[in-house]
């Protein structure tokens, strides 16, 4: 009897579980599509705001040279990525 | 395209003009058919013809509706090519003036919002749209026309649709050209006289094709908002790098008025020269005497 | 001349009817321009307890930029800098009543000065693929840096660019007064670097991109002018012959409107003296009417402490030992503002930014209070020249 409670408890939480499994592929599914879409969405002619100067990594590049060095002077560990310049005797 | 158009050209060959020359009517009859709403043989009337159906459009047709569509987000709606309905009410070959009736059931039919553009595939939702690229043709043609001046040999001239206009090249001794603004209301005088040293020259004003009655001038540009011309300026004159870009800066500020249009013509950092009602002049454009 | 915001949309709205390529995202436009830059440096006096000359620390620096097209598709860049240092900087730390540290600062308030330039070719081969060559050289009384760079953009789609690339550097020092004060005479330290990143086009008005870096740094990589307390006795600060770093960056930028922009940059870094550190950025460009630009920014960093560091040791110590704070565990807060101005072909700019360094600012908190942690507070003003 005991077993045969235990066996009738499990068996329905197989459908239940597969559905589960299936909602979250969905969804995966779902995302993964949206990024795509997205993504090929961006036309050139849409694309006006990002050649914009002020959307650029860095705008003022001796402004940001100038932060980075003082920074850089104070800090152990930090840094910009690209390719170093010239080290100095600050740090 | 309905209005007169000229060829400044500057060449010792004579082959070069005659090349130019052809090109130049090849290149505006050629877009002329395709996309004038006066013609029934046009693209623009076979879409308007496929309306709820969709219609798939070429790459150069497609461009131009990206373009329109560019104008449309940038303005907050104010340039519209499907206020094509409207424009008609406001046309001057109609010669009256629409009444409400016929103002609400055009702009039941305009909206940009209401079109589905998925290049090259374009629908309209609503039937009895239309769609106009009058705005924006006139002024891509005088920058093809330049072009095809160019390819054909041509070093200096200048190309003239009906006040539009787009530089081939300076003159032959590098000097730029002297180009007229026509004044508003005053057929035939210049407003201005400018150096036009680059790209284009476009001018966007209730002259022309404006509907005269009892006296009033009402433009041919249209709020497709409210379904009623814009007021305020008689005309602005925008020189850029192109005359195409020239023109969509010049109808933008005529749809946003005095005040709004003032203040993106000033943010744009383009030559410019706006006249309003009155006669009033203003703007940054150097004048020459 | 850069186009207005607002005549940038017509532009790039435009080019496919004007035959002129489309705009594209990260691309560096090649322009041709001067800048100048002035920038004064201040640092805070040491709010702990110290000893010696308190001279605080200022440098007065210049920039020289050249920005200019070579040909069709190459810019060239020159970046010259010019300081002059002065003041005086922390030597070593006592244990004073209740072992509370005491910084003992240098008495030495000489005036030095660095001259450094740094000359980049870049090739456009268009759509964002992209070589750039660097070299630099640096120059100090003591002090002498050398380093070369090459790195490649290549577009992966359109929508992704691919950045990677590496730099070398050699270093020499040579301290002064090496024998009156029993330093080193010479030594010279090499830096190698990698990177390589991803950008990415979200939509049209997002870009964002991630990119990781490593470094690894060999030779003398001590301070040869700081001196560590080992149980009653100064020695020199002495550090491994070693480094590795690696970080990890994350950049995005998005335009708000037609007339802002959000930057937000964050970095994780670790290295292998046992410190790791975060670095959170965000400014915001707002351009204003007739050519105004603001741009207010605030950044935050915070370091974990390095493995060998303590503001001073007992017997036994070693063999590694450092009293540089910036081997410490700190936090720092900075608040800035830019104000810019075009006027035709000119664009003025001045700004200043508000530095606060605390041990409290810690992620995690810091164990030992460091009387050394420096405040500062930067000056600057500019001039560039677009030409067009």
């Amino acid at each position: 009897m005991r077993s045969n409670a235990k066996s009738r408890r499990s068996s329905p939480s197989q459908p239940l579980r597969t559905k589960r499994a299936l909602r979250w592929l969905l969804a995966l599914i779902a995302l993964v599509c949206l990024g795509g879409c997205a993504m090929q969405a961006v036309q050139p002619w849409q694309r006006g705001r990002l050649a914009r100067w002020d959307m650029r990594w860095d705008p003022d590049p001796l402004q940001a040279a100038m932060n980075q060095h003082a920074y850089f002077s104070k800090e152990g560990t930090s840094g910009e990525i690209g390719a170093a310049g010239g080290g100095c005797g600050c740090n | 395209m309905g209005c007169p158009c000229a060829l400044h050209l500057e060449t010792d060959a004579e082959p070069i003009a005659r090349a130019a020359q052809a090109a130049v009517v090849a290149e505006c009859t050629r877009l002329d058919r395709k996309y004038s709403h006066y013609r029934g043989d046009s693209l623009v009337a076979r879409i308007a013809a496929s309306a709820m159906a969709g219609i798939e459009v070429d790459a150069e047709t497609a461009d131009l509706i990206d373009f329109a569509a560019a104008l449309h987000a940038q303005s907050g709606g104010l340039f519209d090519i499907t206020a094509g309905a409207l424009t008609r009410l406001w046309d001057a070959q109609r010669g009256r003036l629409p009444d409400k009736a016929e103002i609400s059931a055009a702009l039941a039919v305009t909206g940009w919002q209401r079109v589905r553009w998925r290049r090259p595939f374009l629908r309209l939702a609503v039937s009895r749209m239309h769609l106009d690229l009058g705005g924006i043709v006139k002024e891509y043609a005088a920058d093809r026309c330049a072009q095809a001046c160019r390819d054909a040999g041509a070093v200096s001239g200048v190309i003239d649709l009906g006040g539009d206009l787009a530089l081939i090249g300076p003159h032959r001794d590098g000097s730029p050209w002297i180009v007229g603004i026509k004044a508003p209301r005053a057929s035939g005088r210049a407003a201005a006289r400018i150096e036009l040293p680059r790209g284009g020259l476009a001018t966007s004003g209730d002259y022309e094709r404006a509907l005269i009655i009892d006296g009033r001038r009402y433009s041919h540009i249209v709020d497709p908002r409210r379904g009623e011309p814009a007021q305020g300026f008689a005309s602005v004159s925008v020189v850029a790098e192109s005359c195409l870009i020239a023109g969509a800066a010049a109808t933008l500020a005529m749809l946003m008025g005095v005040e709004g249009g003032g203040a993106y013509l000033r943010g744009l950092g383009l030559p410019h020269l706006t006249i309003r009602e009155d006669g009033s002049c203003d703007g940054d454009i150097v004048r020459v005497a | 001349m850069r186009p207005s915001p607002s005549l940038s949309l017509l532009i790039a709205a435009s080019a496919a009817l004007t035959g002129t390529n489309a705009v594209r995202a990260d691309e560096t436009a090649s322009e041709q321009y001067v800048g100048y830059r002035f920038n004064i440096y201040g640092e805070d006096a040491l709010s702990a307890p110290s000893l010696g000359d308190p001279r605080r620390y200022e440098v007065y620096s210049q920039q020289f930029l050249l920005n200019s097209p070579v040909g069709d598709r190459n810019t060239l860049s020159v970046n010259a800098t010019h300081e002059v240092m002065s003041g005086s900087s922390p030597w070593y730390v006592i244990p004073g009543p209740d072992n509370r540290p005491i910084q003992v600062l240098s008495g030495a308030t000489i005036r030095d000065h660095r001259s450094a330039a740094t000359v980049a070719l870049t090739h456009d081969a268009g759509g964002n693929d992209t070589r750039t060559f660097s070299a630099s050289y640096s120059q100090e009384r003591d002090y002498h840096s050398t380093a070369l760079g090459a790195e490649r953009t290549l577009p992966l789609s359109s929508a992704l660019t691919l950045g990677f690339g590496g730099s070398f550097s050699h270093d020499r020092i040579e301290p002064f007064a090496a024998v009156l004060y029993d330093r080193i005479q010479r030594a010279e330290k090499n830096t190698a670097s990698a990177f390589a990143s991803l950008s990415l086009v979200l939509d049209r008005v997002s870009v964002a991109e991630s990119g990781v870096q490593i470094d690894y740094q060999s030779g003398y990589l001590s301070d040869p002018y700081k001196l560590v307390f080992v149980d009653g006795t100064l020695d020199p600060d002495t550090r491994p012959h070693r480094r590795g770093e690696i970080a990890w960056l994350v950049r995005y930028r998005r335009a708000v409107n037609d007339s802002a922009a959000l930057h937000l940059d964050t970095r994780l870094a670790a290295n292998s003296w046992g410190q790791h550190s975060l670095t959170l950025e965000a400014s915001w460009y707002q351009n204003l009417r007739d050519g105004w630009q603001l741009v207010p920014g605030v950044r935050y960093y915070s370091q974990s402490r390095a493995r060998f560091y303590a503001p001073f040791f007992a017997a036994g110590s070693g063999p590694d030992f450092s009293s540089d704070y910036r081997l410490g565990a700190f936090g720092a807060a900075a608040v800035n503002l830019n104000l810019r101005k075009r006027i035709g072909h000119w664009e003025l700019s001045a700004g200043a930014e508000r530095y606060h360094a605390s041990t409290g600012y810690t992620i995690g908190g810091a164990s030992a209070a460091d009387p050394a942690v420096v405040s500062y507070t930067r000056v600057f003003a500019g001039l560039d020249y677009h030409f067009d």
